[in-house]
């Protein structure tokens, strides 16, 4: 079983690893360019290169993937001369890029109009801003110096050479800094910790992820405690009697609820009881920061629309499975013994019928995260699946890749977790 | 020749017959038909043209001119129903016998040839699989950008691998008959044993498949329209219309209902005729 496990494990990061080089190749090939996107169509070639430079677009692709993957600062701290460390200083909102001097000095780099400042800032806090006269000569006579900006990028400065002209920067990013001449910026990569920076809100795609993540576990969760008890009892009322008028209205009701698409379903709910009823807000927006689950009225109508979809889905598994096990010859000798009807029900077939829709449901986890991404577009809620629908549309490979990844973990993830709960319903299967 | 055509219509009435006798059946064929049939006459049936646009009467409710009101660009809703109900009828049944074609192949490559062959094609497919449906149409869409033949290759690529799955289970049981070996001893391409020795005996479940697939093809058409993936305007596009006629739901509510019962009625439709047809043809066997 342990090997079992872990053989399962490897195939999860195989597949992980083939998606995000999946993930990376078809946003290659795809149209636009994302630099053009943030700046605007108004800005200028020139601009629209630089912002390319700065958020590493110009290197071979090979190159990203793996700075994407493993990080490049180990790399880059070969530039500068001094290890390159991520401080969070008290008082910011991210952590910050900092060469470490020898003697622990946290240092920055910044060309202002008198030139370039060294930013030194001591372990204890203390931040001081001196001219910068380090400069080395390389073979040209030129005076150049290898340095940290303050927006996370190993920068290339020539004295003398204000970097290039690129005029006044456009709407997108407030303004573009272009003292440098080479710019790389600087990642941690994904192993280790750091998915990056998002291209279109500027800030970190981690805690962001996280945060939407959490929403979109909560929805989830909320949708999965009502769905179950309900499908589960629909279906195995449905398949006790194959046939009877009961089981006739279940299974059409079912049916039908599954196959209205969850847009549909939203939409009708949104108007009867936001619109018409007017009991319910039909938009999950939140006012701030603050988790779902304060907001609960909020959750009602997405949760409903969840539920709708999958609760025929899941009482048609059970009811299907439930009927054939009150075929089974061993239910019928259970009845020719004069056991009672409720006992046979219980002890002997529920055991049995519930082992194939458990583990269709864990199977049916990839069907219910694209139901969460269309219903998250429906109420506006702001879920992983939402995130990740915006980052598509914007080509926003950081967040792309971060979001898709926590995808497949999750669906893989649950087929191995829905195998596992398998063997221990089912104790004739065995897997080695 | 004349009696193998009579029998062979014969044969058609009578599975149409088995099919109409259960009545859920018979009422999803009856709503697929009507659509099938608002489709084919759109020229006819429509009032307005679907593209115009009345800057006179934006996001209006139902009124004589305009049967089930406008929507944010002045256009007639009723009208671009019917001609969006062409778009959907087929686009949809194309992507799936894309897929049927492309899942047909590899399924019966994978199934027949067995080995390592076989091996290469199921970790492929199991890896596509591994998936969620819905990232692969947002990358894929978000990528090669949206357009018809976009959206029928994002169905294909995340509907092959289940009929692929589908065929090469049929394969490997088909190719232990006898008349296989028949056919290998007679010396017959593997082209010609896969396609027309084994490809026919496949045949039933393979088109019960893809009428199911037809009603989740709609419902990933309208998906897509939804989230802004699938035609691009101005295309009469039921998803689409949704998702446009969603921002002005507090002004003009009917207008997101209609396009919301077109689809839902349709894919319903088709779910309760496939549903009857698998039931029905299970009763017969």
């Amino acid at each position: 079983m342990a090997r079992y496990i872990l053989r399962r494990l490897g195939f999860m990061l195989l597949t992980m690893f083939l998606v995000s080089i999946a993930v990376f190749l078809i946003s290659e090939v795809a149209p636009g360019d994302v630099a053009r996107h943030i700046l605007g169509q108004f800005a200028t070639p020139e601009q629209v290169e630089l912002l390319r430079d700065q958020m590493g677009l110009d290197e071979p692709l090979y190159v990203r993937y793996f700075d994407w993957l493993i990080g490049n600062d180990w790399r880059l701290r070969r530039l500068v001369g001094m290890p390159l460390k991520q401080v969070l200083i008290p008082g910011r909102a991210d952590a910050e890029w900092y060469a470490i001097a020898p003697d622990g000095t946290m240092l920055q780099w910044k060309m202002k109009q008198e030139g370039l400042v060294e930013i030194r800032v001591t372990p204890d806090g203390e931040r001081t801003e001196v001219l910068f006269d380090g400069w080395l000569v390389d073979e040209n006579g030129e005076e150049y110096f290898w340095g940290v900006d303050t927006a996370g990028h190993v920068v290339l400065w020539k004295k003398g050479e204000a970097g290039r002209e690129v005029g006044p920067a456009s709407a997108g990013r407030a303004m573009i800094e272009a003292s440098g001449v080479e710019y790389y910026p600087i990642r941690r990569g994904l192993l280790r910790g750091d998915p990056g920076i998002s291209f279109r809100t500027n800030r970190p795609v981690g805690p962001t992820l996280a945060r939407r993540l959490r929403n979109s576990l909560s929805l989830a969760g909320i949708a999965f405690v009502v769905i179950m008890p309900i499908a589960l009892v629909l279906g195995v009322l449905a398949g006790l009697r194959e046939g009877s008028p009961l089981d006739r209205t279940i299974s059409l009701f079912s049916l039908i609820t599954t196959s209205v698409p969850e847009f549909a379903s939203g939409v009708f709910l949104i108007l009867v009881f936001a619109f018409w009823l007017k009991v319910l807000p039909g938009a999950a927006v939140f006012p701030d920061d603050t988790a779902p689950l304060q907001n609960p009225k909020l959750l009602i109508l997405p949760v409903l629309t969840l539920t709708l979809v999958e609760v025929g889905y899941v009482a048609r598994m059970t009811r299907a499975s439930m009927a054939e096990v009150m075929n089974a010859p061993y239910i019928r000798t259970a009845f020719l013994k004069g056991l009672p009807y409720w006992r046979i029900v219980f002890k002997h077939a529920l055991r049995n019928a519930l082992i194939a829709p458990i583990t269709v449901i864990m199977l049916h986890v990839n069907w219910l995260v694209g139901g969460i991404v269309v219903v998250e577009s429906v109420f506006g809620y702001p879920g992983l699946g939402m995130y990740l629908l915006d980052s598509a549309l914007f080509k926003d490979i950081n967040a792309i890749e971060a979001g898709a990844m926590v995808m497949v973990a999750l669906a893989v993830g649950s087929q191995l977790v829905a195998d596992i709960i398998y063997t221990f319903l089912n104790p004739r299967i065995r897997y080695t | 020749m004349e009696t193998e055509k009579k029998s062979r219509l014969r044969k058609f009435w009578e599975s149409i017959s088995i099919v109409l006798r259960s009545p859920t059946a018979a009422v999803g064929l009856a709503i697929v038909l009507f659509w099938v049939f608002v489709a084919i006459f759109a020229p006819l049936l429509a009032p307005h043209d679907p593209l115009a646009q009345d800057a006179s009467a934006i996001n209006q409710g139902p009124s004589p001119t305009y049967p089930l009101g406008t929507d944010n660009l002045g256009r007639d809703i009723l009208s671009r129903l019917i001609y969006g109900s062409r778009v959907i009828l087929i686009l949809a049944p194309v992507s799936v016998l894309a897929s049927v074609i492309v899942g047909t192949v590899l399924g019966l490559v994978g199934g027949y040839f067995g080995g390592i062959v076989d091996e290469i094609v199921m970790r492929i497919l199991d890896a596509v699989m591994a998936f969620p449906t819905i990232l692969l149409y947002l990358i894929i869409i978000a990528a090669i950008g949206p357009s018809p033949l976009n959206v029928v290759l994002a169905i294909t690529f995340v509907g092959a691998p289940g009929i692929a799955r589908l065929v090469r289970g049929l394969t490997l049981d088909i190719r232990t008959r006898d008349y296989i070996r028949a056919a290998e001893a007679r010396g017959e391409s593997a082209l010609y044993i896969m396609f027309v020795e084994i490809l026919p005996n496949a045949r039933g479940p393979l088109i019960i498949d893809a009428l199911l697939r037809v009603g989740y093809a709609i419902f990933a058409i309208g998906t897509l329209g939804f989230l802004g993936l699938g035609l691009p305007p101005p295309t009469p596009d039921w998803g689409g219309m949704i998702s446009e006629a969603r921002k002005y739901i507090w002004t003009n509510p009917l207008g997101v209902l209609w396009p919301a019962l077109a689809i839902a009625s349709l894919v319903v439709g088709l779910n309760l005729f496939a549903d009857g047809l698998r039931e029905e043809t299970m009763r017969y066997q």
